[in-house]
């Protein structure tokens, strides 16, 4: 769901899109991803879950004017993944809070491959 | 020097990484991006630690195996991004100086070339002004610096590709406005440009060593320390007694213990140590000697301050336990219809209370009266044991306690209370039966006054009203529940109001005691 507040002179709407591009932008400077869109895994889960807002592997819930995000990504061969998937929540978690100035309460990863170059 | 062979090749790497990790401080400072959490020089510090560990564990003469080594090494300490970074390098080195027993300098550049390109692969969207700028920029120049002259020596090249890594790092704020902003250079960058230094100065002669450890100062709250102390004379074996780094066993010794003195003589070393795990001091300390003296003081039991009373009592239920705790009794003992305390449960617990001269005892159970009494007579200490049959009757008599006054007075006020108190319980029938006239199925609600069922019905709520309205009677004022599991909130509300109702004054405690739903009180 878009991200609705009320300011001083008026509404301020953050669109799904809007969100979501920002996180992928974050995701993408991400070291050790390669990728954010695992397609048939993801068509799967959004057929199961009927989730609503969805775009490129990401998807953004909020309850309470607190976010969850799930990330599906691909990772690159070689890396440490435990450690690139923490900097990837560190690094969501830290953009998203300051550009929205949204509690984030979660980050999930989820790997859904790994690349071999 | 041409060519690289494995024995330097690992103190080139160890120089690398004693170099980063006397920086490490320096780099946390200027972590400000993508995240200000200022710990890239622990980070990286760390991951090249195992990296170096890998490699020098690793028996080979050939530089590609040690190359190897130290990857994996990076890959599996790998930590923060710039870690899993710096593990990419140099896995791309690896990758290019494989099947390579000995490298030439020419090698090397491939190596370093490749570690930037594997680099940059694992990334959608690389950052300029980051470690990878470092690496791409100091590996390109420095290879274009062996192509306009073929007669570049190792130390030669490794001076070009660290004066490059400076430069680049130095123009990192140009790159990135997060960098110019907080008016520093990128701390993965510089973690980066420190490894190569440490190599650059193996190849000048000047390997860099580790810091030595400095002494570790005596915590402030070192009089309250828990645990262990432990004064140790170790006599050193011959082979650790001359020319041997001491500063190893230090490390060790931290790992399990905390350091107040170490004073080394020649053939010996005083120590006194701080521990929690005595036994681990001990093996570290083994295998460089004999133990000439050895000491141990245990600062693990508390000295409990002696004081006059102290009280055990049996209760159920995490609400009643932590209940019975504050208003003063030093031990509960776990209790109830199926868990019965033994009579050497209770001694037990009289001995724990070793601090304490007289012991008052509140079994709160008729079933817990006769083992409590059968303790006190078995110990040879004082013991009072108050005749409460139930919870309700236990809480009750603890409010009338008096620490100042005598074992006489005290147990005459707490039994009084125990006595007086009108009590009852629901709970709930496991099977259909028949009490005094009392008809009763499975799953009724059951009340219970001493040990005869008064009633029984499907409806909780009626069920508890009319055994308030049943125990009350002209004197009564105050009246006490404790609600347990199965006790229903909605319950809860209507029988405050009907109690007050009748002119009772309500306590309402949360006791979490599990069976009876319900303790009821009156006095």
């Amino acid at each position: 769901m878009p991200v609705n507040k009320s300011g001083t002179y008026g509404e301020i709407k953050i669109s799904d899109n809007a969100i979501a591009s920002l996180i992928g932008s974050a995701v993408a400077e991400c070291y050790g991803v390669v990728g954010v869109t695992p397609k048939k895994a993801m068509d799967k889960v959004n057929e199961l879950l009927k989730i609503e807002n969805y775009g490129k592997g990401i998807v953004v819930s909020s309850k309470n004017s607190v976010l969850t995000i799930d990330l599906y990504v691909v990772l690159s061969f070689g890396v440490k993944i435990p450690e690139v998937v923490r900097e990837i929540q560190k690094r969501v978690k830290y953009t998203v809070e300051n550009a929205l100035n949204m509690d984030v309460i979660a980050v999930n990863v989820h790997v859904e491959g790994i690349k071999v170059n | 020097m041409n060519i690289l062979n494995s024995k330097d090749f690992l103190a080139m790497v160890e120089s690398g990484s004693n170099n980063l990790e006397n920086h490490e401080e320096e780099i946390n400072t200027l972590n400000v991006f993508p995240v200000p959490d200022g710990d890239t020089g622990t980070n990286m510090a760390m991951t090249f630690t195992n990296g170096y560990k890998e490699a020098s564990n690793f028996l080979s003469n050939n530089v590609c195996d040690l190359a190897k080594a130290l990857s994996k090494g990076l890959l599996m300490g790998a930590r923060g991004n710039s870690g899993v970074i710096t593990s990419q390098i140099f896995r791309g080195f690896a990758k290019a100086v494989e099947g390579k027993n000995e490298l030439t300098v020419k090698d090397i550049s491939n190596g370093f070339i490749e570690g930037a390109r594997v680099a940059y692969k694992a990334i959608m969207k690389p950052v300029e002004g980051t470690i990878l700028t470092v690496i791409k920029e100091s590996a390109y120049y420095a290879s274009k610096e062996l192509e306009n002259n073929s007669n570049l020596t190792i130390e030669e090249y490794f001076e070009c590709l660290t004066s490059n890594a400076k430069k680049s790092l130095d123009n990192t704020p140009e790159l990135l406005p997060a960098l110019k902003e907080a008016g520093v250079v990128d701390s993965g960058g510089a973690g980066l440009f420190r490894i190569f230094e440490g190599f650059n100065l193996f190849f000048k002669g000047e390997a860099i060593k580790k810091v030595d450890i400095a002494q570790v100062e005596l915590s402030k709250d070192a009089k309250d320390y828990l645990g262990y102390k432990m004064f140790i004379n170790l006599l050193l074996n011959p082979e650790y007694q001359k020319g041997f780094d001491t500063s190893i066993i230090n490390k060790r010794l931290i790992a399990v213990s905390e350091i107040i003195k170490m004073d080394i003589n020649n053939e010996c070393i005083d120590f006194e140590v701080n521990t929690v795990k005595p036994g681990e001091v001990l093996n570290v300390l083994q295998r460089y000697g004999e133990f000439a003296s050895l000491n141990v003081e245990n600062h693990l039991i508390a000295k409990k301050p002696q004081k006059e009373y102290g009280i055990i009592s049996v209760s159920q239920g995490e609400g009643l336990n932590k209940l019975f705790l504050e208003l003063g009794v030093d031990i509960v003992v776990s209790g109830g219809q199926t868990m019965n305390p033994s009579t050497q449960d209770f001694l037990d617990k009289i001995d724990e209370l070793d601090n304490c001269k007289i012991i008052f005892i509140l079994p709160n159970n008729s079933n817990i009266i006769l083992a409590a009494e059968q303790a006190k007579t078995m110990s040879n200490k004082d013991v009072v044991v108050i005749p409460s049959k139930s919870l309700q009757a236990g809480i009750s008599a603890l409010a009338l306690f008096d620490a100042n006054d005598s074992k006489g007075n005290n147990e005459k006020a707490l039994t009084k209370a125990a006595t007086e108190l009108k009590t009852a319980q629901i709970t709930y029938a496991v099977k259909d039966t028949s009490f005094d006239g009392v008809e009763v199925k499975k799953d009724d609600y059951i009340s219970i006054v001493g040990k005869t069922i008064i009633d029984s019905s499907n409806n909780l709520k009626e069920l508890c009203i009319k055994t308030i309205e049943r125990l009350k009677d002209d004197d009564s004022s105050l009246l006490t529940i404790i609600y347990g599991e199965g006790s229903i909130n909605e319950v809860n509300e209507e029988i405050v109001k009907c109690a007050e109702s009748i002119g009772l004054e309500v306590e309402m405690i949360k006791g979490d005691q599990p069976v009876y739903a319900y303790l009821f009180g009156i006095e």
